[in-house]
């Protein structure tokens, strides 16, 4: 049997926020189909339509060459489209046999869950990925008790369970290790074998060549290309995600230059240990911009949290010479530290208050009692112009404005803080190609005053073009530290996946 | 990765901790009250823990996919307003049965209108059942404005006085309510609550009928509210327009001891109907221990926040420890 | 794409017009006499300001978000009544101590249901109601059948008769109040961050915000003002009974809700809740005018507040 699926000039807005404004892609039996793009770029969002998890503002979907359209994820699931959701769709207090057979049971008599044939099956299913999990997961544990790659298993595992014509793989091997991405990959070959096709979402470039036979490049909500993976090379392909107008022109050397001599140290960790960190040790230095990179999830988000006060950790932290241990944020505010979180809207924003009390909400207690409204509004919009934020009037929410509008707000917030170590988790991702050239110029100005930055990016290419030292982190544990002539995209490449030093070196 | 014991044995047997408290206060209702193991006290005491245990497990339906029904107490209510007055006290046994009939298709609408509200309109639950519990309250006060009227004392005396076998018809209800929830467990429909409310939006993209089951679940504690609100009238034979009120917090109460989380996604049916069965023993000891009667309320107010607090109270120990 | 819209609280203040000159057109009403539709509306205003300030701390907590519910309020209320009866005792220099009293008691209340809501992780709704239980029970400790008690004359003076040119000393009272209300929410960083606790409680965390100590504080002060309330009420009353408080409650929500509060949290006024205030009496004394007895006036304000979180109160569906 053959299929095909097209999506052409999908649109999609959450709110005002435009996630995809002309998302086209073509997959057809047989093939693997790498949908690739930056952070922020409407992969994900592509992927919900075509998966019927959100309603499309605009185009359409052709399901062997007749339009299609979803009322919901069941409808496109009865229509042979199976998804590995990247935010796993699992319930954590049921079973992993459960969770697999969810909705879709197979009954005694017509009425009765038949548990005993959902274990037959569910073993049959885990006997695919046989020999990559631990002894202790099996049909019958409760998902909340396993750790991410077997998640990933169980997610997979469900997602085939039905046998879709049409497989999603959302950044399915992100927490998955060595073996398990082969058993995958092996898999992904049988099923193309079987005619089905297959959609690969990933960032790992060298994946994405090992396994795709065509791709197609998501850039700011766009398809900006396709074609077949032999005709194109990993740079040129880097290229077309971030696009000829985001060149790094920024130099990191201009900036070191500056610097005569090492300056005093003003952050220094030893030994930090949290639930995911293991033993992390570094310092920062006065007007320093130190690099966090590794792939996603391996304790940068903790780390800079510890720092922050937000969660408990044990080990020794000294600013400026002084041993300190945050038991609140606002302790570590009233040091000058500030944090700009990785979740922009949960963590970040204070969606429906305006965009003055988000700027505001660290520093109302400078403006007295009862506050002083009009210094308020001046101090803030002299942030808001400070940064080129795009914006009709302070009192607006801050939901109505755009990704890149709105982080500045966060940053700005801080700035009016005036901080002196500043933590920044992925402060880029989802922003626009033209906010990031303001952002790194922001970095460096702030760095020439003395600021130290803790700058953690999901995107090599950015940490490279930036910092002046970078800690590539892995498994909890800071695994290179590069720095001058070391930096380098292969070394960063090489340290995420936690390549020995030797190899490094 | 090793779970602390105890919370792993929490996971398990949900119960455990319910069970206990159960024994403890039997105990000491024992201490109290030596009759208290005597079969006739038991039938005794059955009879009036009948309409809690049957309104608990309505409640804990709906709490095991996440929600809350404040409007239980107010469906009693409207339930014995309508028997007291439709039926009266000189009824015939045929008018008390057909009515029987009505007040469950009555309980059935009510919960069907905080249904419609949460699952389909998306309202929140609390609020949305708060409302309705203040309009069925209402209604139930406009059927009949003061407490009074009843049914007739030969349908009445069936609950009040008969034993069949020597044991109550709670000795039966209750069975008969576990087997069916044994029954819905193993049904698909059942899998869907516990994933509704384990986490619905992972239910919904794996195409569980969310709004469905949440519909469905307060049709089930409209339709138990109902049962409860007859026994209740059966109990006391008369009407009263306000007589389910105090019984919300309670039923709440009774699945907070009986271990099934307010988040929803744990538990079931058995430890909340052990848990409607606790607050009833320990209205017995209140009653027993000679308590001044100025102070009886306070009492049995500190009781309830104190249950509703253990968990919670638990939860701290935990953390401090790990 | 601009709609024309117009605030809640702006809203609110219509419909209380318009339910105003309604009211006006049933039998046995003031028809066409303005002299009579005036005093009318300032006796309608008068009642308002005993539900307004009730709904003071109400609007507070709510606001606050995490489910944020004030169900004690009416027993509060009727708890600080009896406080205020029994300690005062017809004394004018006994009225201040009462006072200062009932607002502490007031507080204690609110304390203690914040850190079982915060510390304990109780749901709001679950634990005032059970505090509002263990507070009838203490009032009915307190007051034991009957207590002695009296108000004292000045208190009658300036919260029950006409103070200042006519105008009742109650509704004087409530223009200072609303005032210091504004002044909280809008004009100081307590408000700031309580509206920030309200929108998101990890963003304000990560902005530096104690949420603990946010939540711990908006109850207490909740309290208080439920407190404030009871000794309004009763200085109107001049009596006490154990149900003075209890029908103040369902009114306070539907109030705060009436005025565009989010039920969820992070948005609204106080000016929002004095209109939503008025509405609730208005219908009230609408429902009053047309011989309805309490169960309608009951089932009505039921489907008022259903009516209101129906337009303004709806969730995000699961698709998008």
């Amino acid at each position: 049997m053959t299929t095909s699926l097209s999506a052409q000039n999908i649109v999609k807005r959450y709110g005002g926020v435009v996630a995809l404004s002309d998302g086209n892609l073509d997959v057809h039996s047989g093939e693997v189909l790498a949908l690739i793009g930056a952070n922020g770029s409407g992969k994900s969002t592509l992927t919900k339509v075509i998966n019927g998890v959100v309603v499309l503002d605009g185009g359409q979907l052709l399901l062997d060459d007749k339009p299609i359209n979803f009322d919901s994820p069941q409808a496109a699931k009865r229509m042979g489209i199976g998804t590995v959701f990247q935010e796993l769709s699992l319930v954590p207090k049921m079973t992993v046999a459960e969770n697999i057979w969810l909705a879709r049971e197979p009954l005694r008599s017509g009425i009765f869950v038949d548990a005993k044939e959902i274990k037959t099956r569910t073993k049959n299913l885990l006997h695919l990925f046989e020999g990559t999990y631990r002894a202790a997961m099996h049909s019958d544990v409760p998902v909340s008790t396993l750790p991410p790659d077997e998640l990933q298993i169980v997610e997979i595992l469900k997602a085939i369970s039905f046998n879709p014509n049409i497989i999603i793989l959302d950044e399915a091997t992100a927490s998955l290790d060595n073996r398990q991405v082969q058993r995958l990959f092996d898999l992904v070959r049988q099923w193309k074998a079987d005619g089905k096709a297959i959609i690969f979402v990933s960032h790992r470039m060298e994946e994405i060549f090992r396994i795709a036979d065509r791709y197609t490049v998501l850039r700011n909500g766009k398809t900006v290309d396709s074609g077949d993976m032999k005709d194109i090379t990993e740079k040129e392909l880097v290229n077309r995600m971030v696009g000829k107008d985001t060149v790094y022109s920024l130099s990191r050397t201009d900036h070191q230059e500056k610097g005569e001599g090492p300056k005093p140290v003003r952050l220094a960790v030893e030994n930090l240990q949290t639930r995911v960190l293991k033993g992390v040790g570094l310092a920062v230095h006065e007007g320093e911009l130190l690099g966090l990179g590794g792939l996603k999830g391996q304790g940068q988000r903790d780390l800079l949290l510890a720092l922050f006060g937000d969660i408990p950790y044990e080990g020794k932290v000294t600013v400026n010479g002084k041993e300190v241990n945050f038991p609140h944020p606002k302790n570590a505010i009233r040091e000058s530290i500030a944090l700009v979180p990785g979740d922009r809207s949960r963590e970040g924003l204070l969606s429906i208050r305006s965009i003055l009390e988000n700027l505001m909400l660290p520093s109302w207690t400078n403006y007295g009692f009862p506050l002083r409204m009009r210094r308020s509004y001046e101090d803030g919009n002299r942030v808001a112009s400070d940064l080129n934020l795009v914006m009709r009037n302070l009192s607006d929410p801050v939901n109505s404005l755009s990704g890149g509008n709105a982080q500045k707000v966060i940053i700005g917030k801080w700035l009016l803080k005036k901080p002196k170590i500043l933590l920044l988790d992925d402060p880029t991702k989802g922003v626009d190609v033209g906010t990031k050239g303001e952002f790194y110029r922001l970095l460096q100005q702030l760095c020439s005053e003395g600021t130290s930055i803790i700058f953690h990016s999901s995107d090599d290419e950015e940490l490279i073009g930036l910092c002046d030292r970078i800690l590539v982190m892995f498994e909890g544990k800071i695994r290179a530290e590069l720095a001058g002539a070391n930096i380098t995209k292969a070394k960063l490449v090489a340290a995420s996946m936690g390549a020995s030093e030797e190899s490094l070196a | 990765m090793k779970l602390p014991s105890s919370s792993h044995l929490s996971l398990r047997y949900p119960y455990f901790l319910s069970a206990i408290i159960f024994i403890v206060v039997l105990l000491v209702n024992f201490y109290f009250q030596r009759t208290i193991l005597e079969g006739n006290t038991i039938n005794n005491n059955m009879r009036v823990f009948l309409p809690l245990v049957l309104l608990t497990a309505g409640q804990a339906i709906v709490v095991l996919t996440g929600g809350i029904d404040i409007s239980v107490g107010s469906i009693v209510s409207i339930v014995s307003a309508l028997l007291a007055t439709r039926v009266g006290l000189d009824g015939t046994v045929e008018q008390t049965l057909t009515w029987f009939g009505i007040v469950l298709l009555v309980g059935i609408i009510a919960g069907s209108i905080n249904g419609i509200f949460i699952a389909y309109l998306r309202l929140q639950p609390i609020i949305t059942t708060y409302a309705t519990s203040f309009f069925f309250g209402g209604l139930a006060l406009f059927i009949l404005p003061q407490p009074g009227g009843g049914i007739p004392a030969e349908v009445a005396n069936i609950y009040r006085t008969s034993n069949p076998l020597g044991l109550h018809w709670a000795f039966y209800v209750i069975p008969l309510l576990i087997m069916t929830w044994v029954f819905i467990r193993q049904t698909r429909y059942g899998r869907y609550l516990f994933a509704v409310g384990g986490r619905a939006q992972a239910a919904y993209e794996t195409a569980v009928p969310v709004s469905q089951v949440i519909f469905s679940t307060y049709v089930v504690s409209g339709f138990m509210a109902a049962m409860a609100g007859i026994c209740i009238t059966l109990l006391t034979g008369s009407g009263n327009p306000q007589i389910g009120d105090p019984m919300t917090l309670q039923a709440i109460t009774a699945v907070v001891i009986g271990g099934t989380a307010m988040s929803g996604g744990v538990g079931g049916i058995a430890g909340p109907i052990m848990g409607a069965l606790t607050l009833g023993v320990i209205k017995n000891i209140i009653s027993f221990a000679n308590i001044d009667n100025w102070w009886q309320t306070f009492v049995n107010a500190m009781i309830i926040i104190t249950a509703l607090a253990a968990p919670g109270i638990i939860g701290l120990f935990r953390r401090n420890r790990s | 794409m601009k709609k024309i819209s117009i605030s809640p609280p702006v809203a609110a203040v219509l419909l209380a017009v318009i339910l105003f000159i309604f009211s006006g057109f049933l039998p046995n009403s003031f028809g066409t006499n303005t002299q009579v539709a005036i005093s009318q509306a300032v006796n309608i205003i008068r009642l308002s300001v005993f539900l307004g300030i009730i709904a003071a701390g109400q609007t507070l907590v709510i606001i606050s978000g995490g489910e944020g519910i004030d169900l004690s309020a009416g027993a509060v209320v009727t708890l600080s009544a009896i406080l205020t009866w029994t300690i005062v005792l017809g004394k004018d220099e006994r009225v201040l101590p009462a006072l200062v009293v009932v607002l502490l008691v007031g507080a204690l209340v609110g304390l203690i249901n914040g850190a079982g809501i915060i510390f304990l992780k109780i749901s709001p709704f679950v634990m005032t109601l059970g505090m509002s239980g263990v507070i009838t029970g203490l009032v009915i400790i307190v007051n034991h059948g009957n207590a002695p008690g009296r108000l004292a004359p000045i208190m009658t003076r300036v919260i029950a008769r006409p103070l200042f040119l006519g105008i009742p000393g109650a509704i004087i009272i409530y223009v200072f109040f609303a005032a210091l209300m504004w002044i909280i929410l809008e004009r100081s960083t307590f408000g700031k961050n309580l509206f920030a606790i309200g929108v998101n409680r990890v963003t304000a965390k990560l902005s530096g915000v104690n949420v603990t100590r946010m939540v711990l504080a908006t109850y207490a002060l909740a309290g208080a003002l439920a407190a404030f309330g009871g000794f309004m009420v009763v200085g109107n009353t001049q009596v006490v009974f154990l149900n003075l408080g209890a029908p103040f409650l369902f009114p306070s929500i539907a109030a705060v809700a009436v005025g565009g509060t989010l039920l969820s949290g992070g948005k609204g006024s106080y000016f929002g809740s004095m209109a939503g205030a008025l509405v609730l009496i208005l219908i009230s004394s609408v429902l009053t005018t047309m011989q309805m007895i309490d169960a309608v006036r009951q089932m009505v304000l039921g489907a008022t507040l259903l009516i209101i979180i129906s337009i303004y109160g709806r969730q995000r569906g699961f698709r998008q």
